[in-house]
């Protein structure tokens, strides 16, 4: 069978671009959440992790595939909203949602604004810790090397109250997108039957919940043990 | 009981409509909510004014004509049922109560509450039927179904191709409509030779007639008379990627979503 381009284009074949490149991030996820994990392991060897992560020539074409699944999956996501608008060009005086055996929430019904949010997110978040001011881990005689002190930057960075407010905020508007997003990724690519798709939804709510509970953990617990500190509690 | 109406009126296809207000007194608490319009229109023909224009046929809930959008609720509030099966006895004296036409680019207003659902007819037409020319009546059980494929066959069967599914959906989306029609066929034997080809034709039909994509919600099959499940858009996704990807994502991705479908 030749691979046909309106598989995705039509609009099941646009939600199973979305579906795809969604689980695609969500699974970069896990990665990120067990490197920042990584960061209890203590300075030496975090920092010794997240400089083998950066001096890997291979860290560009990861980033590069990484970037282009996000844009394509926001693209494509844009597209698909604003088709949706225009297949109801007169609105209802009044709808009220079903309920009964609907899972309308309101992280389904958001996922675009969420979704934009998230954007902005990841752009404030790559000048925070990409892009931004570095710290440099210092030699024996007290020269900075090119190591970056990661582990300290996000001690600096953690020990801010503002700052830590604004990462767990982040992480519900994720934890939001995710909510829905998750099962509803698994049940565009066609998962799912009347006696399983229970089950997969809350699975993926439940994957969901931990994935962000340990987002969220992880600066509550620098500026509960490490605030101020140049690095060990 | 006395209630108040508020209708949308639109006297044609391009003429701009609004909500208008209408007393409906002495409405029995027996009455079928169509019984009651039919007495309202009575009303109105004897004061020489223009009925209001809305769809039925059987009243029984079997045709799927009938097609009111009820205080934001497709079909109003009783579940599995169609508007022609509601009762007045569901509402309260002095209430208001908003009745409105399916919202869908893809349904335009014929008059008042009659909507144009030709696009359905158009998408089945696409593909949802058998092309064997299946002769006269075949013997009993001379094809073996299972009795789960044919209850899963019969389930999406059931569909009567109301619409309520795109009047309910946030993105005015078919996709329930076109899944029960795409199951019915691919759950039993006799859909299997055109199986790919019938999902492919009939998501394009879909895509031309300008209704939105599925966003997995279930408005749809929570004001489904019918209560058909969106599993089944789950089924026609499935299809639809084995119909459309080359080998290796296709069962890639079939078999990790087979792997869901084991009860
Ligand atoms: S009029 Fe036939 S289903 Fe309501």
């Amino acid at each position: 069978m030749k691979l046909r381009i309106e598989a995705f284009l039509s609009s099941t074949g646009t939600k199973v671009v979305i579906a795809l490149t969604g689980l695609a991030l969500y699974a970069f996820l896990f990665v990120h959440l067990a490197g920042n994990m990584m960061f209890f392991a203590g300075q030496d060897k975090f920092n010794a992790y997240s400089h083998y992560l950066i001096s890997n020539p291979l860290i560009y074409p990861v980033e590069i595939g990484l970037a282009l699944i996000f844009v394509l999956h926001l693209v494509r996501a844009v597209g698909n909203f604003h088709k949706n608008q225009r297949a109801r060009p007169v609105p209802y005086h009044a709808q009220v949602p079903v309920r009964h055996t609907s899972r309308k929430s309101v992280a389904s019904t958001t996922m675009i604004y969420t979704g934009v949010l998230i954007l902005v997110f990841v752009g404030i978040h790559l000048f925070h810790f990409k892009f931004g001011p570095e710290l440099h881990v210092n030699d024996a005689a007290g020269q900075p090397t090119d190591v970056k002190d990661l582990h300290g930057l996000m001690v600096t960075q953690f020990s801010n109250p503002l700052m830590v407010l604004f990462y767990v905020v982040s992480m519900l508007v994720v934890g939001t997108h995710l909510w829905h997003g998750s099962w509803s990724a698994l049940q565009s690519l066609g998962a799912g039957n009347v006696a399983s798709t229970p089950r997969l939804v809350s699975t993926a709510r439940i994957v969901t919940l931990v994935l962000m509970a340990g987002f969220v953990l992880v600066p509550i617990l620098i500026f509960a043990f490490y605030r101020g500190a140049g690095g060990t509690p | 009981m006395n209630l108040k109406l508020l209708v949308w009126r639109q006297k044609g296809p391009q003429a701009p409509g609004r909500m208008v207000e209408y007393p409906a007194p002495d409405v029995s608490p027996d009455m079928s909510f169509l019984e009651m319009l039919d007495v309202v229109n009575e009303g109105l023909i004897r004061k020489g004014e223009d009925p209001i224009a809305f769809d039925s046929d059987c009243r029984e809930g079997i045709c799927g004509m009938c097609s009111l959008v009820v205080n934001g609720v497709p079909h109003g509030p009783d579940r599995a049922a169609t508007v022609c099966q509601l009762h007045m006895r569901r509402f309260h004296d002095g209430e208001t109560i908003v009745v409105e036409p399916w919202r869908a680019a893809a349904f335009p207003v014929v008059k008042d509450l009659i909507v144009d659902r030709s696009a359905f007819d158009r998408i089945v037409a696409a593909g949802g039927y058998n092309t064997v020319k299946a002769g006269g009546a075949p013997d009993g059980n001379s094809i073996l179904i299972p009795k789960d494929q044919a209850e899963q066959a019969m389930d999406a069967a059931q569909c009567i191709g109301c619409g309520a599914c795109v009047a309910a959906c946030k993105n005015a989306s078919a996709a329930l409509f076109v899944s029960a029609k795409v199951q019915h066929l691919a759950s039993v034997p006799q859909g299997q030779p055109e199986r790919y080809r019938r999902v492919r034709a009939m998501i394009a039909q879909l895509d031309r007639e300008g209704f939105g994509s599925c966003s997995n919600e279930g408005e749809c099959e929570a004001v489904c008379p019918k209560q058909i499940p969106i599993a089944n858009i789950a089924a026609m996704n499935r299809d639809y990627v084995r119909a459309m990807m080359p080998g290796p994502l296709a069962l890639a991705l079939g078999g990790i979503t087979e792997a869901f479908e084991d009860d």
